[in-house]
């Protein structure tokens, strides 16, 4: 997928007397390590559309009653839903690992006169709340509480 | 369309963040417990009996805050724009800017009209 990019983003301010060829992405750009990583990073927000979808699609079976509900989760056994959502699981952890690593980066030095803990503190913080949520409700939805 | 977009980007920015951080963090058990153990036979079906279900989704903290409800209508709103947002990064970067407006746009629609059903599903408890 070569072509160019902003041609004249690189140009002098006065065409000089050696004509040049203009910037030109290269045709592998996206299976570069960096940027691969980062094209997956977004790519997750497809599996979050349809799981989020598939979260409603649940949540209208369970208010349309139980033979429904029945149903629904009956539905979740088709080995096609299985891949699905070990896909899904497999990308929400790729997301949090990348996001938990990016978010205390993008912290404000100081909020008025307080300030943010250490990064370590807040990239700690948050793998203990998302390991806390992840017991904590995983327990209750598999009847270990409650 | 542009213009609209880039009026509205705190809101949008603001929902795709939370759909990240809050959205990441309730999908994590309910795909794991939901979509896998569950179905994989590892967790008793009993677990997500109709009964239990409903009673886990509807319950209330302290008999003032429909904690369930809450929760659930974030894990059903907030990865949408999570979704929309990558997705229209990712088409940006494949398919160039010139149609971000319209193609960013579609996906913000997207994302408000499922929001609006998983509001009303959850309502509808």
């Amino acid at each position: 997928m070569a072509g160019p990019s902003h041609s004249e983003s690189m140009a002098p301010p006065k065409p000089g007397r050696t004509r040049t060829a203009p910037p030109q992405m290269p045709s592998s750009w996206w299976g570069e390590k960096r940027i691969r990583t980062y094209l997956l990073f977004d790519a997750t927000g497809i599996l979050y559309f349809l799981i989020g979808f598939q979260a409603i699609r649940l949540t209208n079976a369970l208010a349309a009653g139980p033979a429904a509900w029945k149903a629904a989760i009956e539905s979740l056994s088709s080995p096609l839903y299985i891949a699905f959502h070990l896909l899904c699981l497999v990308s929400v952890v790729f997301v949090a690992v990348r996001f938990f690593r990016l978010f205390p980066k993008a912290q404000p030095p100081s909020i008025g006169p307080l300030k943010p803990p250490p990064r370590p503190v807040i990239h700690g913080m948050l793998y203990v709340v998302w390991i806390g949520i992840t017991f904590g409700l995983g327990g209750i939805l598999a009847g270990v509480f409650f | 369309m542009r213009a609209l977009l880039l009026k509205l980007e705190p809101v949008i920015w603001l929902l795709f963040g939370q759909g990240i951080l809050i959205g990441t963090m309730l999908l994590t058990p309910f795909i794991a417990v939901v979509g896998l153990l569950v179905p994989l036979g590892i967790v008793d079906a009993e677990a997500l009996s109709y009964d239990r279900a409903h009673a886990i989704a509807t319950a209330w903290l302290f008999g003032v805050i429909p904690i369930g409800q809450l929760l659930l209508a974030a894990l059903l709103v907030l990865p949408l724009w999570k979704g929309a947002h990558h997705v229209r990064s990712l088409l940006i970067d494949f398919g160039g800017g010139e149609r971000d407006g319209a193609v960013g746009s579609l996906l913000y629609a997207i994302a408000l009209i499922g929001s609006i059903l998983g509001v009303m599903a959850v309502l509808a408890l």
